[in-house]
């Protein structure tokens, strides 16, 4: 076995018994802490929450407000304290951006964890359609093992293997039960469920689209021209007339009136416009609660 | 008597079409028109053209950064979109590197694809594009923002952690491959495209905007979100649904401002050239008639339940 | 397996599932409850695959542990052990199941939104500072030749660039409304409720009908994607499927 990489504080020769220890000591001092959580006092609990909250926002409105370094080379060594901190920001800034990253794995886990947790309990109690909740399981426990194992007999391959391997005739048993449980089943599946939403467009627009009020006349209106520019043939009717009435000319006045200018000009002149201030409303309130979410104000929020 | 005050004035009869007919008139417009071979005339957008023309003017052998956030939810759109990205970027020998923040399925859609436009090519002879030397998949990053800020300030670092196998087989960091050789920071990289059908590209765009030509193929639901940042200048090109789509595959076949291409659009400067005699028209070119019989009948829907309530009025009143 | 039969399998199945989730469009029934089922088995199962090898693997476990060069298989990296901390850092959200002590979860949860609430100082000007560049439209015209921009067809590259340069009236009253749209709206709002003023309360209600038309072109591209999905389906079964039928009766 070749030594990897030097290390240093932070870092250990993989595989040596010095990275294990300090993995060890790491998750034994953090089960401490844990213990330590769990004996918390009460009044305690919203300061720890807030204390986390707070530091983990602090890094990038430090990243923000400290003056960064510019063109800084590799081996570039700060010149003074605010280098130092620029440049241990900027250093820190993708080990942030991996942590985040890793956390937000844990936490979509939850996601699976949960899911798994009520099907199992509605199985062990047998409480009502537990039948489905085997039907789930079994799904869910299917596609794990052909997804990891399909995984599994990928790691290795050169990309000339990796190549060969994508020919249906070169296919693994894994790699036909994955195909056959991520592409048969789970995308057709996810392409089925969001395109029933079509259905109930066309019967709520036949029950409900109508001509009431002003707004609802405006938005008709405007949805109709956007949609029949949308589609060639409309446009190309539309400016047959155009043409018929002046418009070969391509100076005539007639031309502003095709449905792609008109269309245009709604875009430009009323939707950009439109979606951009309710942007900037958007914008506001999300800098208003990230303010309160970082100083924890947020009553009914993370404190 | 009874008989007759049952009886159905017209405007109660067009208010009353049960749920069940209109979706099986739906089923019908949409499957019908499908078999149909009809050339339907296009007027690419603005934004549509000049994503084509940033496309086309990438030079060869440069790098492009592709986050790909679409599963088959959004299938009908996306993998139009990105097929058609794909084939542009391989034909004119781009390298790209894939990346996911937005679903744990996307990932695994992407590789699926790349291998299916992989297969096209060798079908017709083509170099197929290999990983490590033309390709990477970066896999799924969940935390699009903090991924966004790394990818802004320490492109090289943020991907670190990840590795593929070289041409010997041996794992090594991604950023040692030829795909990003020269590439030291998200500025080196000549685009950084988007294909979603989420908000996870306005993610990118608020970290990224100003540091690298963003573009975006986007879904016709976040289509007019994203225009606005098209509109201001943070992105330089994009292609929003089916007509999106469909737009790309007409540039694709006939070329953009060429003498004698039906695509003018006079907005977008310059001539691109399109790849005739190659695989062009596809998705895009299979729907885009069946999109059209769809929506006249929503808009017939639209029309008679109107006309429905004006008689019904009109009745109510005399 | 035939290569031909497996795909006839693998449309067959996706096909059959298709039609049991669209079964509930007639109502609820035990068919789609099948299928259903299947969906968020299979989705989660999938997510947790994915979430280990396209992401924790690499992003946390090698980096933790490292790789040694053994056999040519890896370059070799050293294990940095603080990533230890991860794991009982994510297990944290995991006492959201806890009675007692789900307020624990809140550690983490309030971890990533930190992050979160950090950046959106940084990135707000970055986002909303383009746009309001780009709102702020030139207003006077420049040249009064034409009432609208004339065509440029058959123009020279030197011509275009003029006349692009040029703000022709129409365009000057189409950026005027296009900046009454931002302050109507936004007015609109903003002032969500009584409005006492006469100004600002018709500069709202004005907001609200120019909002209308923004709705409605949104509502146009709504239902061509809602379609676009739809026909895409409709292709999987009526083209997809039945050629595969086809070439495997041959």
């Amino acid at each position: 076995m070749i030594l990897a990489n030097a290390t240093n504080f932070w870092a250990r020769e993989s595989g040596s018994g010095g990275l294990f220890l300090m993995v060890f000591l790491t998750l034994a001092i953090c089960a401490a802490l844990i213990f330590g959580l769990l004996q918390m006092p009460s009044r305690l609990r919203r300061p720890v929450v807030a204390t986390f909250t707070f530091v983990s926002g602090l890094f990038y409105v430090l990243l923000w407000i400290w003056p960064q370094a510019q063109d800084r080379k590799p081996t570039d060594l700060p010149a003074n304290f605010t280098e130092s901190v620029s440049f241990w920001l900027s250093d820190a800034l993708p080990k942030i951006a991996n942590v985040s990253n890793i956390l937000t794995a844990f936490l979509l886990g939850l996601g699976v964890f949960s899911l798994m947790r009520v099907h199992l309990t509605r199985l062990a109690k047998k409480q009502r359609d537990w039948s489905f909740s085997i039907v789930l399981l079994v799904s869910m426990i299917s596609i794990t093992i052909f997804g990891y194992w399909d995984w599994a007999q990928r790691q290795g391959m050169t990309p000339l293997q990796l190549e060969e391997a994508t020919k249906i005739e070169n296919w693994t048993t894994a790699r036909l039960g994955q195909s056959l449980l991520f592409d048969g089943l789970l995308q057709a599946m996810d392409a089925a469920m969001f395109s029933l939403i079509a259905f109930y467009i066309l019967s709520a627009a036949y029950r409900a689209f109508r001509i009431r009020s002003i707004e609802a006349t405006i938005l008709l209106a405007s949805a109709f021209l956007v949609m029949f520019s949308l589609l060639g043939l409309a446009d190309l009717f539309w400016s047959n007339m155009i043409n018929a009435a002046g418009g070969s000319d391509p100076a005539s006045f007639i031309n502003n009136f095709r449905l792609s200018e008109i269309a245009g000009f709604i875009q430009k002149t009323f939707q950009v416009p439109g979606i951009r201030a309710i942007q900037f409303g958007i914008g506001i309130g999300a800098l208003a609660m990230g303010l309160r979410l970082w100083l924890s104000l947020e009553k009914g929020g993370v404190s | 008597m009874a008989q007759v005050q049952n009886e159905k004035t017209l405007g109660e009869k067009l208010l009353s079409i049960p749920r069940g007919v209109l979706f099986f008139i739906l089923v019908l417009a949409t499957a019908i028109p499908l078999r149909c071979k009809v050339t339907i005339p296009n007027n690419p957008a603005e934004n549509s053209a000049n994503l084509y023309r940033i496309l086309m003017s990438i030079p060869e052998g440069s790098t492009v950064l592709v986050q790909s956030d679409w599963t088959n939810s959004t299938r009908g759109e996306s993998r139009g979109q990105f097929d058609a990205l794909l084939r542009i970027l391989m034909r004119r020998n781009i390298k790209f590197a894939v990346l996911s923040v937005g679903d744990p399925q996307a990932p695994q859609v992407a590789k699926d694809v790349v291998d299916a436009i992989n297969r096209e090519r060798a079908e017709k002879g083509e170099r197929q594009y290999r990983r490590w030397e033309d390709w990477l998949s970066l896999g799924l990053f969940p935390n699009a923002e903090g991924t966004g800020n790394g990818i802004a300030l320490n492109m090289s670092n943020t991907f670190a952690t990840k590795e593929e196998s070289d041409a010997s087989g041996m794992k090594r960091k991604v950023m040692l491959s030829p795909v990003f050789q020269g590439v030291e920071s998200v500025a080196d990289i000549a685009a950084y495209i988007i294909v979603t059908g989420t908000k996870s590209s306005q993610i990118a765009i608020e970290r990224l905007n100003n540091k690298v030509t963003m573009l975006a193929l986007v879904t016709g639901v976040m289509g007019p979100e994203t225009l606005t940042y098209y509109a201001s200048g943070q992105l330089k090109g994009m292609s929003a649904g089916l007509k999106g789509v469909y737009d790309l595959e007409t540039m694709m076949e006939s070329g953009l401002n060429v003498t004698g291409s039906p695509n003018q659009v006079p907005a977008v400067p310059g001539e691109y050239p399109g790849f005739p005699g190659q695989t062009n028209l596809a998705k895009g070119t299979q729907y885009i008639l069946t999109l059209h019989s769809a929506i006249f009948l929503l808009i017939a829907a639209v029309v008679i339940g109107n006309i429905g309530v004006i008689l019904s009025r009109k009745k109510g009143q005399s | 397996m035939n290569p031909v039969t497996y795909d006839a399998i693998k449309l067959t199945l996706g096909v059959l599932a298709t039609v049991g989730l669209y079964t509930v469009l007639y109502r609820e029934n035990k068919f789609y409850r099948f299928w259903e089922h299947v969906f968020l088995g299979l989705a989660a199962g999938w997510a947790s695959v994915t979430l280990w090898t396209e992401t924790l693997k690499e992003n946390w476990w090698d980096a933790m542990l490292g790789k040694s060069v053994e056999q040519g298989v890896s370059t070799g990296e050293p294990g940095y052990w603080i990533y230890a901390v991860m794991l009982p850092l994510g297990v944290l959200g995991y006492f959201v199941y806890s009675k007692k002590h789900s307020w624990i979860a809140k550690i983490p949860i309030g971890i990533i939104l930190g992050l979160w609430s950090g950046q959106q100082i940084q990135i707000w000007w970055q986002t909303y500072g383009p746009q309001m560049k780009a709102s702020m439209l030139p207003v006077v015209p420049t040249t009064w030749e034409s009432l609208t921009r004339p065509a440029m067809n058959g123009l020279t590259p030197e011509q275009m660039a003029s006349v692009t340069a040029n703000i022709y009236p129409s365009q000057a009253i189409g950026n005027i409304l296009a900046i009454i749209t931002v302050i109507c709206v936004l007015t609109y709002f903003l002032f969500s409720f009584e409005l006492k003023n006469k100004v600002v309360s018709s500069m709202s209600l004005t907001g609200r009908y120019l909002l209308m038309i923004g709705f409605g072109a949104i509502f146009g591209s709504t239902v061509m994607m809602r379609f676009s999905l739809l026909i895409d389906r409709m292709y999987f079964i009526t083209i997809e499927w039945f050629d595969a039928l086809k070439l495997l009766i041959g």
